[in-house]
């Protein structure tokens, strides 16, 4: 079993996540995600990390942690490849969509490529339905309106490093101004 | 007085309530899962779904406003509200299923939502015949499903914890089993996990529920998601029959309900009773149901060549008169386990006897309590031996008292167990009257078996000074449950003969209540004390001791237990 620990720097970075919020229990999703930046995941270890940093139950931590696919409850591929299956995405071949990537990385939804590279996820409704069907890469960039040819263009993309652009629709990247 | 009207009746009410729990407190009948009363009110199942409206108030005329048929008019909430979380106010309408279409309608649909991924197996399921969602279902659901795909399948046959299995299929996700943990026990072990039709009911990883309330959970969970690992498919609760009664394994005496069939206490739940446990009980309690059973002392034994054998009642009292007849000083050992009744027929019938006055020894654990509702006190009945004037001693004086003497009696209390005396203190000198076999049995020279919680009639105070009594839920050999009107009867009970294979007689311990034994071994000395029942035994009491003043069953059944102590303070145990 691994065992993790926040660095003093996390640490006051946490402290500065809790002063923003009025009860502690608030602060849990933030942290999460400064956990999932520094090991990468939280699983269960991660998770118990939090919530003894946090002072919350372990519970809780876990509760959260379990109801967004977007948090990673153990080691994924360097890609996460986020597929909405969600009712928009679903209607407009989400699901084609997904298929189509299973195929072509040999993999199923929830599996990782041998070489570490992708993971595959279906996912709930990411917001983007007017964009449909729409995936998500590693929590990051949104990339809509898929067709087959589209996803393959972005697998090379990121088998040869690079990574596909935000695409202009009005939309920031969250997690920045957060 | 603010009034309601619900279904075209009116009503008056004057603490702010909500809607649900005042159509609850009525005695009418709403379908809901989520909500409890004795927990915080999320609205998430939906199905208390009622029609509301409030009267157009005219504030110039200062009047309500009416129609046409004189009538008020009545502004109606756009949609359906969830009975559980809305404020009744004053001249609030509202309509149930018992007329609105539109809230039958909403009930039939939310049940379908409910049941898309339930794996609908009441026949193998325990909570089946007690089920709020089977219940309902038969009551206000839909006669199938427009749901045709494949189930959502979740984790079936998960040991929570010690004590708690969860079938995660069967979770309607009302919440119940989580804000139980968070708000009433505080242990905060559960939560839900996964979201959307995957969520359901778990600890954190690692996480073991071992809450010592857990239990709890499976009495609220409005499904059989909750079961518990002692009673899983033991019986099913049509078979059973239910006897209200106490727990008699500490001193706070819950107040609970006694689970039989075949004469065997199958589980015990806890009873609402708002001046002891609310609604729950600690798990520790309901483990009682094996003791209750297994164990017993079944007939008189004496003691030849240092071996126990059984023997006859005839034996016994002879031998008991006897032993009595021939000390010269006896050490009295009256128990706080033990029922006042019994307590007190034995003080009485010791001090006929002339040989030494009765005490007992408090069975305090400091600090197992935990403030909530296990007491350090671990016995059910020390303040009923206190206010019958046993005098109240420690061990050293127990154990100098036990040397002098020539003949120790001990009324039901394993005193070389819990390490009051030691074996060797018994050896050769001890009567003791016991329902189970413990450490002071196997010391003593005479065991006369006497009956448990749950095969008499018996009072017992708790910590607090509340009197609350027990009645009989298992027969023994000398009780019949078709004589004893009190007994209640289960179907099998009801309908099942000594010749069918469906019931047993075999579960039957013969012993007898301490005080009939005592009586008849007075009526052998000529000593004068002669009850008939237990209810004659606490008439006198009732009557010759002050404490008691004004104490009967009825009113203990009647008022959930009566404080006799004055002050609301704790005894101090
Ligand atoms: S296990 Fe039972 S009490 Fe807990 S959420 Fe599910 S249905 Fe409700
Ligand atoms: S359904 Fe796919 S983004 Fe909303
Ligand atoms: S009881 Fe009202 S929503 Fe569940």
């Amino acid at each position: 079993m691994a065992t993790y620990v926040f660095t003093a720097e996390q640490l006051a970075q946490i402290e500065a996540i809790k002063s923003r919020y009025p009860s502690v229990q608030s602060a849990t999703m933030p942290v999460l995600w400064l956990a999932q930046d520094a090991f990468g995941h939280v699983d269960a270890d991660v998770q118990q990390l939090v919530a003894d940093t946090l002072g919350l139950p372990a519970s809780h931590v876990h509760g959260v942690a379990t109801f967004y696919t977007q948090y990673y409850k153990e080691k994924k591929g360097k890609h996460v490849l986020d597929v909405c299956t969600c009712l928009s995405c679903h209607i407009s071949g989400g699901y084609d969509m997904l298929h189509h990537l299973e195929n072509r990385l040999g993999i199923k939804a929830g599996e990782t490529t041998p070489d570490g590279l992708f993971t595959i996820q279906s996912v709930e409704c990411l917001g983007a339905c007017g964009y449909a069907p729409m995936m998500q890469i590693t929590n990051d960039v949104f990339v809509n309106e898929l067709t087959p040819e589209k996803l393959d263009q972005v697998i090379d993309t990121l088998k040869k490093g690079g990574s596909p652009d935000f695409e202009p629709i009005g939309l920031v990247n969250n997690r920045e101004t957060a | 007085m603010a009034e309601i009207f619900i279904d075209n009746k009116r009503f008056e009410y004057d603490q702010p309530t909500k809607v649900l729990q005042f159509i609850l407190d009525q005695g009418l009948d709403l379908p809901h899962f989520c909500y409890h009363p004795a927990l915080s009110i999320p609205a998430n199942c939906r199905q208390c779904y009622v029609e509301a409206g409030l009267p157009v108030f005219d504030r110039e005329k200062n009047a309500y406003e009416l129609d046409a048929n004189g009538d008020r008019v009545i502004r109606w909430f756009p949609k359906l509200q969830t009975a559980c979380s809305l404020d009744a106010t004053d001249g609030m309408v509202i309509k149930t299923h018992v007329t609105s279409e539109l809230v039958r309608r909403g009930q039939k649909d939310v049940l379908e939502f409910i049941l898309i991924n339930h794996p609908l197996d009441c026949p193998i399921c325990d909570q089946a015949g007690e089920c709020p969602l089977q219940e309902q279902t038969y009551k206000y659901g839909p006669e199938g499903s427009r749901f045709e795909h494949k189930k959502v399948h979740k984790p079936k046959r998960i040991q929570l914890g010690p004590r708690v299995v969860l079938d995660a299929e069967r979770c309607i996700n009302c919440t119940r089993c989580v804000r139980f943990t968070q708000e009433i026990s505080k242990t905060h072990q559960l939560t839900i996990v996964q979201r959307g039709d995957n969520n359901y009911p778990m600890t954190a990883p690692g996480h073991v529920f071992d809450d010592p309330y857990s239990m709890n959970t499976v009495d609220i969970c409005p499904v059989g998601a909750l079961t518990a690992s002692d009673f899983r498919f033991k019986a099913r609760v049509w078979e059973m029959a239910s006897t209200p009664s106490i727990d008699l394994t500490n001193g706070k005496g819950c107040s609970v309900d006694l689970w039989t069939r075949d004469n065997l206490v199958l589980r015990i739940t806890p009873r609402f009773n708002p001046a002891v446990n609310g609604h729950w009980m600690p798990d520790s309690g309901r483990a009682a149901f094996a003791t209750l059973n297994h164990d017993r002392v079944d007939k008189p034994l004496v003691r030849l060549d240092g071996e126990a054998i059984p023997t006859s009642w005839n034996n016994a009292l002879l031998t008991f008169t006897e032993r009595v007849t021939a000390a010269n000083r006896i050490a009295v050992v009256g128990s706080p386990h033990a029922s006042t009744e019994d307590n007190y027929v034995f003080k009485r019938f010791f001090e006929a006897a002339g040989k030494g006055a009765a005490v007992f020894v408090p069975h305090v654990i400091p600090g197992s309590g935990d403030g909530f509702l296990l007491s350090d006190d671990q016995a059910p009945n020390a303040t009923g031996a206190r206010l019958l004037g046993l005098a109240e001693t420690q061990a050293a004086a127990l154990a100098a008292e036990v040397t002098a003497a020539d003949l120790v009696v001990v009324l039901n209390d394993d005193l070389v167990g819990r390490g009051v005396l030691r074996a060797e203190d018994l050896a050769g000198k001890t009567i003791t009257f016991a329902s189970n076999h413990n450490a002071t049995t196997a010391a003593a020279d005479l065991v006369v078996p006497v009956t448990n919680g749950a095969e008499h009639v018996g009072t017992y105070v708790n910590v607090d000074g509340r009197a609350q009594r027990t009645i009989p839920a298992k027969e023994t050999s000398r009780t019949d449950r078709r004589l004893n009107l009190e007994m209640s009867s289960g179907r099998l009970d009801t309908f099942g003969t000594r010749f069918d294979n469906w019931v047993s007689d075999l579960n039957r311990i013969d012993c007898v209540p301490a005080w009939e034994f005592l009586t008849e071994a007075s009526q052998e000395l000529g000593t004068g004390l002669y009850y008939e029942s237990a209810r004659d035994v606490l008439a006198e009491i009732a009557a010759r001791i002050d404490a008691f003043a004004g104490i009967s069953y009825e009113r203990m059944d009647d008022e959930r237990g009566i404080a006799l102590l004055a002050t609301n303070e704790t005894v101090s145990a």
